[in-house]
Formats: structure tokens, C-alpha cells, sequence
């Protein structure tokens, strides 16, 4: 009955486009594996994973999603009641830092109110060797700076990753981990919430917050 | 009104139009409900129909292949059919149709017993049979040798009817016949008869297959005991025909159930699924599509290159380049056959599958009929069909296992998102291969609901265990486990060993189409129809959230927007948003009826309307090119059509509130050659787009703010002279009352001096343009060198063979000279635009004198203002001059009139202008457009004196005071 550490289930969603790297990261986090080819995800995996930050177990329930564009219509299934998202974008692919920004968008507007998010730049085991050096060459398509820059404007935790090397995995979710509440009355409001007819409920949250939703 | 009825009616939104699109699925016509029900292709028709008795007989290739399948065989003997010892005489009942390529015979019990779809190219010969008076009998032969007798029941006028429309279908297909020959060649069944000597065709080749016969088939053959099913197959391909012409009894169905031999699987999915009718009528197109597609690039194919590597990775002919090269080109042929769908990520794996049994055109036809027919919506852009089937799923639970699913909703366990997988990839990711074709194979069969029943009984199987789950891991999880132990015994515990041999997927099978075969095609077109709407909507709402969010920075309001977008999508193809977000387009007729919409100046026809012209046309020439010119000029791409994108930041550049943005941008739509000059025909496409635009003014339909001035002032002074008479207080509130009588007159001058004021200012406009051009360098060096009288060069302007321009700097001089015209850019026009009025809300434009008055009673402040600015200065005049002005009154009109005077006075003064002016401005573009003799037919000589009249104003104008401060612009 009385465990010391009862885990905290933190719902955590993945959002970016296809090929960023998304279920790679999970790999990596879950299994701390890397596989060159997998097959893309179809609707949405989901994977557990218990992490130890200070004195508190969080128990993360991921939900990997598919990345292309399509798919999009269904994520509002996924990230209903999530308490975090990893919007997950490639360094070296500029067109998936605009798909990361539209992501923090729609995640303002129509996810939880209190949702936590970490932007994530991937595949940095691609300019790893260059880093440093000033060469024009640098398959980098997106700096740290503007990274860095969305995430002050949006409120959102930032890393750079490698789901190959594994550098930063584990940081992103400690990170997350750490910024979520601890109270679980939270999550408990906000799944009675949400439990109503229209399971299929592409709308998103019931918190529409569509009147901030200025253009940037 | 029929044209606010009209235009209501136009007003539905996007949602709506959707929706009735779907709604007319269920609709189809009988023709088209029979092509879905026999998978015929698109467009074949009923061309008649008959009850009739069937009597089926196979003609023996070879006499000493004996069978023993006279298993159908009913005892029951017509007097003619005593010919052949080997006949299988059965004598279902049903009905006989025919459309132009096919024979499709029902039976009239189950439709199982006996049906048959024969492909008229199949059909070597009909005779009629000399039978008893009473019956109408035909005979005809397949190419396999069937012997099919159709004993047409009804009056013998219809029998001659039936058969005689036969013989001309019969006829119109000859030219097709000739395709049988080549595709016989490319069929397996065809290949087994032939091989085996029990057929009159000649297959040499094994026909083209899928991967498996190379890289072997997935699953022990042993195991599936491939080749007893063969046995059967080849035994029922002798008997009841083959391919195009086989007769489905019910062997067939419990063959196909208990799972196909790897060698006929590719061949009976697309007979099963209609693919196969398909790939006869078109036998180059996917070689075709490959061919003119070649090099190009799309979306569709860098999205099927990120997944090439990763669909059935574990397959072995998916490691080597063959595989991956087959499924490259299926995935890309059917991306430029269908790009409304392109490529959706499962469709690899699902073509990966079908490669594994099909050939590469076989796949491709099978992928379009499963896209197009089976499970529309699954794969497009917006998966409406994925979600709308998921929330059909979800119902269904809840009806058939109401615990249950009161269980999962207890504990928001996502049952849709767990389900999603399994039918949008036909469970070939959830549970292994040979499982998954069992499955398909069925699916191909029976179509949809088979996934529906499937899925349910895997819920069904594991209920107990989800029951004890209270989040969506373990529910998972228990599938998961499930899915991997499919070849385990149902029953390991049991005693009996019977029941111990059942493995799970037997199991599954049993409870999928035994339980639930109640879950048919109608349960679940029920629950589609009632579950299309919520989908629709929050797709809907889905895209255009996206859309807007997507849309280039404007200085609109979100609500604005979204209004924008609504009526957009009002007009344009409703298709497209259940396909796609952002590739609708809008043509130039709806761009006109958007425009007419919400424009004041703009007016479209409506239905109805057809004395003056058809319906969406515009109400004159002038209109359309000005609104062709918008369009074109908002046309990004030169495609001939705008996106939502174009028309917002064009609608957002025309109602630009600063007035030298404004006169910029509508510069801009001139300016052809983006040099900054506007040529002679420029002007006057320009002076004429003016007169159009505002037109609603110049014809007193609408009033302009200086005119709401002029009323006001009318107002207060009325209110003024009223206290005086009622000798109140000069002090203390002002007390508009809300009504107010004004005399007739007093409202025409009104109407009348706002009338003058646009004519004037067309005219002054085109003058000026003229005046201010300034000639073309190179060809004004070369003709005009020697003249150096100003008199001269001014006129040669006028001379429509000396080439002249205006830059932006002069159009804004010439505007900015006329207050009316400064008003427009300013103001009047981007007030006239609508944009963020309501799509329902009635079409009122008109504000009419009458409004105008009322509307500014009812505000009362403006007027409030006038009036005690009148009250002030009275007060004052009469603090200064003490006495001397005897009548307070006649000095606030006064001083009104000045106040007036001076808002209103240009430096040139209102030229006095009537309607003949009109013509004046006509006159000297008639003078500019047309030709010599022309022009001397039409104008005549007080037109000419006029012209000269008003140039020699323009002149004295130009001479005025302002004319400095107009200068300044050019520097601007």
C-alpha cells in the first residue's frame, strides 16, 4: 500500500513533422536504442517510461505520434489531457521548424491550459562535427538562436538533441519533469473534464483560447 | 426579394455544402448502388432486367480428366439438358441484368447461393434454345467452356426484349473482346487449367506475380496447407468458371474463408474487390502514368521516399532493391493517379502486402478500387473517412458491449486511438502477416465491415482482461500480448482436445463473422450517417483553424478571417475540404459573386435575373474588368484561379487605411509593367474603373462622409433655429430630438451637391491624368523635338499618338486635388468593402437619405456637437458684436454656410457639372479611344466645344494657389 514512491503519471505527447525523429527520441528514452530504419508510426504509438527526478517518480504514459502532414487532423486525439508535449523539430530541415512553431500554436490554442512544452531540435549529431567552426558548408539549417528565440516567445523549454548519440535525451525529460506540478489534482480536473460524448474530438481542449491567437 | 433570397441561399457555409456532398453518398442512383454492389466500374448502367432460372453445365476440356464435383448437382432435369453425362445442373432463381460490358446474375435467396458477374468479352456464344412455347431460353458459352442457360421468365415480349438487347450489348463490346486474350495471359487460374491440360487457352508463362514466387511467400506453407487449397481451388476453377466469368457459389465463399493458396491470393482479391475489371479496361495506363510522370517531383513522392525503407522491413524482398523498386512505383503511379490522396503513410504497408501476391499492375488497380471504393476517406488529407469509421467503431462497442465501454469511458481509455492501426492498415502493423491476409482476403470479399467485425471481436475476446485495466498502457499492452499469440490454443486448459486445437485466430474468425454478422453494411452506414456531421464539423474547424493560422499577416481580425475563409469556401468546390487543406481554388466567377457579396460597388446577376443576364455574370463590362483586374492582379501564381491566401492579402490591400498606401496599391493594378508608369490606355482603363467604383455614390445609393456632414450641419441648424424659436437657453444639454422635419428640397440639394461632386471629380480626374502626363522620353525626343510652344506640347498629350505616362507621384497629385476623389482613397472605397460581414446576414447596402438622417438622430452626438458649436458661436457673435447682428439665427446658418464653404472649397472651386458633364467625360475619352472617322460620327461639335471648355478650366486650375502645394507630392 505505502510505496515510497508512488509515480506520478504525466501524459506526454510528441508533435512535429515526419522524419524529425520523434519515435527515435522515445527509443532512445524508453529502451535507449537507436534504429536507423523504423517503420513510421501509424496513427500513434504509446510507450511508458518511469523517471527519477529529485524525490518524485514520474511515470511518463508517450504518445508518439504519426509525423505526416495528414495526420495532423488526428492529433487533437492525441494531445487531449496531455500534460506535456515534445514538439520535435530537425536542425538540419528549416521547412520542419515553421511545422514546430505551427505545433506550439495549435498547443496554445487548443491543448490543456497548463500544458507543458519543450521544444526540441534534433538530429545534432549532424553538425556536432562542425560545431564550432564558422563553415559555410554546416548542414545546421536552424540556429540555436532562433531555437532558443521561439521558445522565450512561446514560454517553452528548449534542447538540443541527438536521438543517435543520445545527447540531451534524458535532459528534455528531466527538464519537462521538473516543470511539472506535482499536485495530481490537476490532471485529475482536467480528465473528468474531458470525459464527455464526442470521443473522436478533434477540436482539442475545451479550453479554446482562440481570442489570443494573434498571428505572430 | 429573389436576390436576397438568393443570396441566403448561396450563404451556406463550408460544413453544409460537405455534408450534402456526403448525404448524396448514401443517395447513389440504382445504377449507381449496382456498380458498388457487383464492383463493377464506374458507369455501367442497368440497360434491362429480368427474372430468370439458371442452368449451368461445364463442357469438358478433356474427357479423361474425370471430377467427382457434381457436389452442386440437383436432380432436378429439363427436357433439353440431357446431353452431357458430366453436366452440374443446378436451377437457382434470381435476376438477370445487363449493362453495356457485364451479365450479372443473383440468386433470389441469399445472393450466395449462386452469382455470378460475367464480363460480355467472355461470352463466345449465344443461341437461343428451341424450347416448349412457355419458355424463353438462351444458352451461351464462356471462353472456359461454361455452358450458362438463362431460362428468362415473364412475358415473351419482354424475353425478346432482354434477348435482343443482349445481342446489341453483345455487339458494342466486340471491340473489347480483343483485350481478353492478353489478360487471360497475366492470370494465374488461367496459367493452373492450361498447365494442367483442362483448358482450351494457352498460357505458357507463368503469368507476372507478386514477390513471393521469388522471394518466397510469408508463413509455412505446410502449415496453411497450401496446397489442398490449391486442389479445391483448381477444382472449383473447372467447374464454375474462372476470373471473368466465374460463378460464385457457395464453395467460393468458404474457399476464400479458409484462407487462399498463395498463388491465386493476387488473382481472387482483385476479382473479389473489382480490381480486376479495372486493369482489363485499361491495360497500359500504369505503365502510362509511369512513363509521363517520370522525373517529376511532388510532395507525395518525397513522403513516399522517407518510407520506402520502412514498410515491411522484414520481409526479405523488401531488403533488396526489386522489392523496394515495385513498391516505388505502385506508390507513385497511384500519387499521380489520384493526387487528391497522394500518399498517406499505411499505404506503404498495405501495398507492401499486396505486392507480396500481386503483380505491380495488379496492385496498383487493387490500391485504387480499396482508396476510391472500399474505404474512401481513409487515406486523403483529411482521413475523414479514418476518423468518421473510428467514432462508427467506437459506437459500435458501445452497443454491442455496454459494460465495457461504460468501463473504457470510466476511464478515458482512448479506444479509437487504440483501434486506428488496425483498420487503416488492415491489420497487417497490429498482428502477424499470415494472420492479416487471412483477414484481407475476407475483406476483399465482404469489404468494410469485415474490419468492423474483426475489430470487435478482438475487444470482444479480451474483454474480461480490459475490464480489469484502468489506463490506456495496459490496455495496450493486453492487445499487444494478444495479437502476438494469435496461433495459440483458444482453449489450452480444455479436456477436450478438439477444443484445444482452436487456436486464437480461429477463434477471432468464428466470433468476428458469427457473432457479429449482424454488423452488415447497413448497421454501419447507419452509424456512419450519424456520426458524419460531429466528424465533418470538427474537421472543419480542424482545417480552417490550420488554414487561418497559415494565412500571411494581415491587418484583419481573426473574426474577419474566419469570416473571409467561410466565404470563400462557400464558394469554391466543397469537395476539396474533406480532401485537402489549402489547395482550393477560387475561379473568376466565384471570385465575382465573393466580390458582389461584399463589395457596395459591385453587383452580380442573380438566378432569376436572366432579362438582363445570366446568373453570376456582372451587371456591365466596365465591372468585370475591374474586378478581372483585381483577380488577375491577386492571382500570385498566373493560374487562373486565387487561393484563400491571394484573396486575403489582396482584400487586405484594397482596404488599406492609409491613404497614400491605398492610392499606391491601386496604382499597382495598372502598373503592367512594374516600371512605375501608368500608359494613355492605363489612364483611361483607370478614370473608367473610377467612374464604375463609385458608382453607388454618384448615383445617391450611398452617401459619402462629407455628405453626412452636410446632413448634420442641415440637422443643427434646423435644431438651432427650433430653440430659438422656443427662446431656451443657449446653456445646459442638447436635447437631439428623434425626429426631425426636413424639407424635400433641402434633401435633394443634398443629394444633389453629393451627385455633382462625383461627377466632377471623375472629370477633373481624367483632365489632370492628362494635363500632368508627362510624354514618353525617347519618342517625345524624336516627334517633338522642334515644337517648343507650351500651348502645343499640353495639347500633344491629348494626341493619342504621342505616347504618355503617369507615375505614382502624379496620381496622387491628381487625386489629392479633388477633396471627393481624396475621400475615396482615404476612406469611401475601403469602407465600402465588407469583409467582415456575416455570410447569413442580408444583403444592406443601401443607406439611403432617409437612414442617414434617423441614423444620425438616433447617434445624437455628432449632431450634438454641430449644435452647440452653433450655440457657441452664437453666443460669442453675440458677446462681440452686441446687438449689431439682429438675428442670431441667419448668422449660425451663415457662419454654417462658410464652415461648409471652406470644408468644401478646393482651390478650383466645384465646377458646376450636370449630367451632360457626364458625357463631356465620355466625349474625351471617345475623343482619346476611338478612331478619326469614328469620332466624327459620334462626337459631335458641342461636345468638342465642351471638351476645350473644360481644358481651358483645367488650365485656369492649374494656375491656382494650390497648385505649389500639389507639387510637393512629386516629391513625395
Amino acid at each position: 500500500m505505502s510505496l515510497p514512491n508512488p509515480a506520478t503519471p504525466v501524459k506526454l505527447v510528441l508533435l512535429g513533422e515526419a522524419a524529425v525523429g520523434k519515435s527515435s527520441l522515445v527509443l532512445r528514452f524508453v529502451s535507449n536504442d537507436f534504429q536507423e530504419n523504423k517503420e513510421p508510426t501509424i496513427g500513434a504509438a504509446f510507450l511508458t517510461q518511469k523517471c527519477t527526478i529529485g524525490d518524485r517518480t514520474i511515470k511518463y504514459e508517450i504518445w508518439d505520434t504519426a509525423g505526416q502532414e495528414r495526420f495532423a487532423s488526428l492529433a487533437p486525439m492525441y494531445y487531449r489531457n496531455a500534460q506535456a508535449a515534445l514538439v520535435v523539430y530537425d536542425i538540419t530541415k528549416p521547412a520542419s521548424f515553421i511545422k514546430a512553431r505551427h505545433w506550439v500554436k495549435e498547443l496554445h490554442e487548443q491543448a490543456s491550459k497548463d500544458i507543458t512544452i519543450a521544444l526540441v531540435g534534433n538530429k545534432y549529431d549532424l553538425v556536432e562535427s562542425d560545431e564550432g567552426g564558422e563553415e559555410e558548408d554546416s548542414l545546421r539549417k536552424v540556429s540555436i538562436e532562433e531555437g532558443k528565440s521561439l521558445a522565450a516567445e512561446e514560454n517553452l523549454l528548449f534542447f538540443e538533441t541527438s536521438a543517435k548519440t543520445s545527447y540531451n535525451v534524458n535532459d528534455v525529460f528531466i527538464g519537462i519533469g521538473s516543470k511539472i506540478p506535482s499536485a495530481s489534482s490537476t490532471e485529475a480536473a482536467n480528465q473528468q473534464s474531458h470525459v464527455s460524448e464526442g470521443r473522436v474530438d478533434l477540436s482539442g481542449g475545451v479550453n479554446n483560447r482562440g481570442q489570443d491567437a494573434c498571428p505572430c | 426579394m429573389a436576390f436576397f433570397e438568393a443570396l441566403r441561399d448561396r450563404a451556406v457555409n463550408t460544413i453544409n455544402q460537405v455534408l450534402d456532398n456526403k448525404k448524396s453518398d448514401l443517395g447513389l442512383s440504382k445504377d449507381e448502388r449496382f456498380c458498388r454492389e457487383y464492383n463493377l466500374p464506374d458507369g455501367e448502367v442497368i440497360l434491362d432486367e429480368t427474372a430468370a432460372e439458371i442452368g449451368i453445365k461445364h463442357e469438358r476440356v478433356q474427357p479423361q480428366a474425370q471430377s467427382q464435383s457434381q457436389s452442386q448437382a440437383h436432380g432436378n432435369n429439363r427436357p433439353h439438358s440431357n446431353s452431357s453425362a458430366n453436366q452440374l445442373d443446378i436451377l437457382p432463381q434470381g435476376r438477370l441484368y445487363l449493362t453495356p460490358h457485364f451479365l450479372v446474375f443473383r440468386d433470389a435467396f441469399d445472393r450466395k447461393a449462386c452469382s455470378f458477374t460475367l464480363h460480355l468479352s467472355t461470352i463466345k456464344k449465344v443461341e437461343r434454345l428451341p424450347t416448349r412455347s412457355y419458355v424463353y431460353a438462351l444458352s451461351t458459352t464462356t471462353h472456359s467452356r461454361l455452358i450458362i442457360t438463362f431460362y428468362l421468365v415473364g412475358v415473351r415480349p419482354e424475353s425478346e426484349k432482354f434477348a435482343h438487347n443482349l445481342k446489341l450489348s453483345l455487339r458494342a463490346n466486340l471491340p473489347n473482346v480483343s483485350k481478353l486474350q492478353p489478360f487471360i495471359q497475366t492470370l494465374y487460374s488461367e496459367y493452373l487449367l492450361s498447365k494442367n491440360n483442362v483448358s482450351l487457352e494457352k498460357v505458357e508463362e507463368v503469368p507476372p506475380g507478386g514477390l513471393g514466387l521469388k522471394f518466397k511467400f510469408p508463413g509455412n506453407a505446410k502449415d496453411s496447407r497450401d496446397k489442398s487449397k490449391m486442389k479445391l481451388w483448381f477444382d472449383l476453377l473447372r467447374t464454375d468458371g474462372r476470373n471473368l466469368s466465374v460463378i460464385k457459389t457457395p464453395m467460393f465463399y468458404r474457399l476464400v474463408r479458409v484462407g487462399l493458396p498463395n498463388r491465386l491470393r493476387g488473382e481472387i482479391w482483385e476479382l473479389c474487390c473489382g480490381s480486376m475489371y479495372y486493369r482489363l479496361d485499361n491495360p497500359d495506363e500504369y505503365s502510362k502514368i509511369l512513363q509521363v510522370n517520370e522525373g517529376k517531383q511532388s510532395l507525395a513522392k518525397e513522403e513516399i521516399e522517407k518510407d520506402l525503407n520502412r514498410s515491411l522491413p522484414e520481409y526479405v524482398a523488401y531488403q533488396s532493391p526489386e522489392g523496394i523498386e515495385r513498391l516505388r512505383r505502385v506508390l507513385t503511379a497511384y500519387s499521380w493517379k489520384n493526387p487528391d490522396v497522394g500518399y498517406c503513410q499505411a499505404m506503404n504497408i498495405v501495398v507492401a502486402a499486396l505486392l507480396i501476391y500481386m503483380s505491380e499492375e495488379q496492385a496498383f488497380w487493387c490500391l485504387n478500387v480499396l482508396c476510391d471504393r472500399i474505404v474512401p476517406g481513409y487515406y486523403s488529407k483529411t482521413m475523414y473517412g479514418t476518423l468518421l469509421d473510428q467514432r462508427v467503431f467506437e459506437s459500435l462497442v458501445q452497443e454491442t458491449m455496454p459494460i465495457l465501454w461504460e468501463h473504457i469511458t470510466k476511464y478515458d481509455i482512448q479506444l479509437s486511438v487504440v483501434s486506428l492501426p488496425w483498420f487503416l492498415s488492415l491489420y497487417l502493423s497490429s498482428m502477424p502477416l499470415v494472420f492479416a491476409f487471412r483477414i484481407i482476403d475476407v475483406f476483399f470479399l465482404q469489404g468494410p465491415k469485415t474490419l468492423f467485425q474483426v475489430a470487435l471481436a478482438i475487444i470482444k475476446l479480451n474483454g474480461e482482461e480490459l475490464l480489469k485495466t484502468e489506463d490506456d498502457g495496459t490496455f495496450i499492452q493486453i492487445l499487444k500480448n494478444y495479437f502476438q499469440t494469435l496461433d495459440q490454443s483458444a482453449h489450452p486448459n480444455s479436456p477436450n482436445e478438439k477444443y484445444r486445437a482452436i487456436t486464437k485466430f480461429q477463434e477471432l474468425l468464428v466470433t468476428a463473422f458469427k457473432e457479429f454478422s449482424v454488423i452488415d453494411e447497413d448497421a454501419i452506414n447507419k452509424h456512419r450517417a450519424k456520426h458524419r456531421d460531429t466528424i465533418f464539423q470538427n474537421i472543419s474547424t480542424f482545417v480552417k483553424r490550420t488554414e487561418l493560422r497559415n494565412l500571411p499577416k494581415t491587418a484583419f481580425t481573426q473574426e474577419a478571417l474566419s469570416i473571409i475563409y467561410d466565404r470563400f469556401y462557400s464558394m469554391v468546390e466543397s469537395y476539396n475540404v474533406t480532401m485537402a487543406s489549402g489547395s482550393s481554388l477560387m475561379d473568376f466567377k466565384a471570385f465575382t459573386k465573393f466580390m458582389s457579396e461584399i463589395c457596395d460597388w459591385c453587383y452580380a446577376y442573380e438566378d432569376g435575373d436572366s432579362e438582363k443576364g445570366s446568373a453570376g455574370e456582372l451587371s456591365n463590362p466596365i465591372e468585370t474588368s475591374f474586378l478581372k483586374r483585381l483577380f488577375n492582379h491577386w492571382d500570385t501564381e498566373d493560374q487562373g484561379a486565387i487561393t484563400l491566401s491571394d484573396l486575403v492579402v489582396g482584400l487586405n490591400r484594397l482596404t488599406a487605411p492609409d491613404l497614400m498606401e491605398n492610392m499606391a496599391n491601386f496604382f499597382e493594378l495598372y502598373d503592367h509593367k512594374g516600371n512605375g508608369k501608368i500608359d494613355r490606355e492605363g489612364i483611361l482603363q483607370m478614370s473608367e474603373d473610377l467612374l464604375y467604383i463609385t458608382t453607388p455614390w454618384k448615383e445617391a445609393s450611398l452617401l459619402d462622409s462629407i455628405t453626412e456632414r452636410d446632413i448634420e450641419q442641415v440637422i443643427a441648424d434646423q435644431i438651432v433655429k427650433q430653440k430659438k424659436q422656443q427662446g431656451s437657453d443657449t446653456e445646459g444639454e442638447i436635447i437631439v430630438p428623434s425626429e426631425i422635419d426636413i424639407d424635400d428640397n433641402e434633401k435633394q440639394r443634398l443629394i444633389n451637391q453629393q451627385v455633382e461632386r462625383y461627377l466632377s471629380g471623375a472629370s477633373t480626374f481624367i483632365q489632370r491624368a492628362f494635363e500632368y502626363a508627362q510624354p514618353q522620353e525617347e519618342e517625345v525626343l524624336l516627334e517633338e523635338l522642334s515644337i517648343t510652344d507650351n500651348k502645343i506640347s499640353h495639347n500633344a498629350a491629348l494626341n493619342p499618338n504621342a505616347p504618355v505616362y503617369i507615375n505614382l507621384p502624379t496620381f496622387r497629385m491628381v487625386v489629392l486635388a479633388d477633396e471627393t476623389y481624396e475621400l475615396l482613397f482615404s476612406k469611401t472605397f475601403s469602407s465600402s468593402i465588407h469583409v467582415d460581414k456575416p455570410l447569413d446576414s442580408k444583403f444592406k447596402t443601401i443607406r439611403n437619405l432617409r437612414d442617414m438622417f434617423d441614423g444620425l438622430l438616433a447617434d445624437g452626438r455628432k449632431v450634438a456637437t454641430q449644435v452647440r458649436r452653433r450655440m457657441d458661436s452664437a453666443a460669442s457673435n453675440a458677446k462681440h458684436n452686441s446687438g449689431n447682428n439682429s438675428s442670431p439665427d441667419s448668422a449660425s446658418l451663415k457662419s454654417a454656410k462658410k464652415e461648409e464653404e471652406e470644408y468644401r472649397d478646393d482651390d478650383f472651386g466645384v465646377i458646376a457639372i450636370d449630367e451632360k458633364d457626364k458625357d463631356l467625360l465620355l466625349g474625351a475619352e471617345a475623343q482619346v479611344l476611338t478612331d478619326p472617322v469614328r469620332h466624327k460620327t459620334t462626337g459631335s461639335s458641342s461636345d468638342i466645344s465642351k471638351f476645350h471648355k473644360a481644358e481651358a478650366e483645367a488650365e485656369a486650375a492649374s494656375h491656382s494657389p494650390r497648385e505649389t502645394n500639389l507639387i510637393e507630392f512629386e516629391h513625395d
